[in-house]
């Protein structure tokens, strides 16, 4: 039975045992294909059953009638699931998916905008283009960055670690010290920034509702967020040399 | 303006594959490639400069450019005796070259491809 007979009979039965034969007839493409992503990290014998798994369900997703060779067709899907596999395997914080995606579609985006107009694209309108919300253009932008706990925890980048600065085992003296101290830091704050800690921490708001209540842009709560954390980390940081 | 970040011409030999695959992924992490589009890179300057081994030509020229994005262009020289290779390997070589990059051109002459250009990145 030639490669056409071989896909249309098993479309028009189902048979499992013709699906089985079509694989064997290319599990040398999956090989070869596998090898060719060989020495980063995964074993041959992974990609190779991972490829393997695509050839099936690729075999089940081919349409002869489109006049496509089954080989042409199978390669961009099993190279797809390779590459899945190598970004579900390496990042050290496994993104969701659809999180993963997003980053690449956020950045792309952000590409095109800036060519397109010379500016720097607002998260707003990164959304807009998207069609996504503000709130997961952040997340996006946010998400995935590893930092060493062996990285300074200031921004003068000396001093304390992070690890140095991370609690550790918590009792009962230490929470009324840690009071004391976020106390302390809180002042430093201003009303409008008290008013974001309270929403955000206290009130455990998503950035958007936080904007909504404060009246701002949620672009404008994430970089007072983060110049508010950098400002209580340097008061902490000093209260705890004291 | 486009910045050229290499130029290598080099005999189209098999043992060489692994230097010019060094290269690669040095030139890409110049360019600010992640290591995933690196390896990806490396991958298909491979499938690459065996599509023009298997037209037959005897040294290869690599080019690898930077317009934002990293632009690699390859082509042949010189003709050879042709290793002639299964047409099937040569529609994966390809296809695998569709599948990974955007902006694939080939240029195709009697022995088969001639020159392949390519563009990786999202910088």
């Amino acid at each position: 039975m030639d490669e056409n007979e071989l896909f249309l009979k098993y479309k028009e039965t189902g048979d499992l045992a013709l699906r089985n034969q079509i694989a064997e007839r290319y599990l040398n493409v999956a090989a070869m294909i596998a090898k060719k992503f060989v020495g980063r990290g995964v074993e041959y014998d992974d990609l190779y059953q991972v490829a393997a798994l695509a050839l099936v369900k690729g075999i089940d997703r081919f349409d002869v009638s489109k006049g496509l060779k089954f080989s042409t067709f199978i390669t961009p899907t099993i190279t797809g699931e390779i590459k899945n596999y190598f970004r579900d395997r390496s990042r050290l914080i496994h993104l969701p998916r659809r999180v993963a995606e997003l980053r690449v579609n956020v950045k792309k985006a952000a590409d095109e905008i800036l060519s397109e107009t010379g500016k720097t694209p607002t998260a707003k309108e990164l959304a807009e283009r998207l069609n996504v919300s503000e709130e997961d253009v952040v997340c996006a932008l946010e998400a995935g960055s590893v930092v060493s706990l062996d990285r300074p925890a200031d921004s003068e980048e000396e001093g304390a670690s992070f690890y140095d600065v991370l609690p550790a085992e918590e009792d009962a003296y230490e929470k009324i010290e840690q009071r004391d101290a976020v106390q302390a830091a809180m002042k430093t704050l201003s009303g409008a920034e008290r008013q974001l800690v309270s929403y955000r921490f206290g009130q455990e708001l998503s950035q958007v509702e936080t904007a909504k209540r404060m009246n701002v842009s949620q672009m404008y709560v994430s970089r007072l967020e983060r110049k508010i954390l950098q400002k209580l980390r340097e008061s902490l940081k000093k209260s705890m040399a004291e | 303006m486009m910045e050229t970040l290499m130029n290598l011409q080099f005999p189209l030999r098999r043992e060489l594959m692994t230097t010019v695959r060094l290269v690669t992924g040095g030139v890409c992490s110049l360019a600010g490639l992640d290591v995933d589009e690196s390896e990806d890179c490396k991958v298909c300057v491979t499938e690459s400069l065996l599509l023009l081994l298997h037209a037959g030509y005897s040294s290869a020229r690599v080019c690898f450019e930077r317009e934002g994005r990293l632009c690699v262009s390859l082509s042949g020289e010189g003709k050879a005796s042709s290793e002639k290779r299964p047409s099937e390997e040569e529609d994966i070589s390809v296809a695998l070259l569709q599948a990974l990059v955007d902006g694939l051109e080939m240029t195709r002459e009697e022995g088969g491809v001639s020159c392949i250009s390519f563009r990786f990145g999202s910088l």
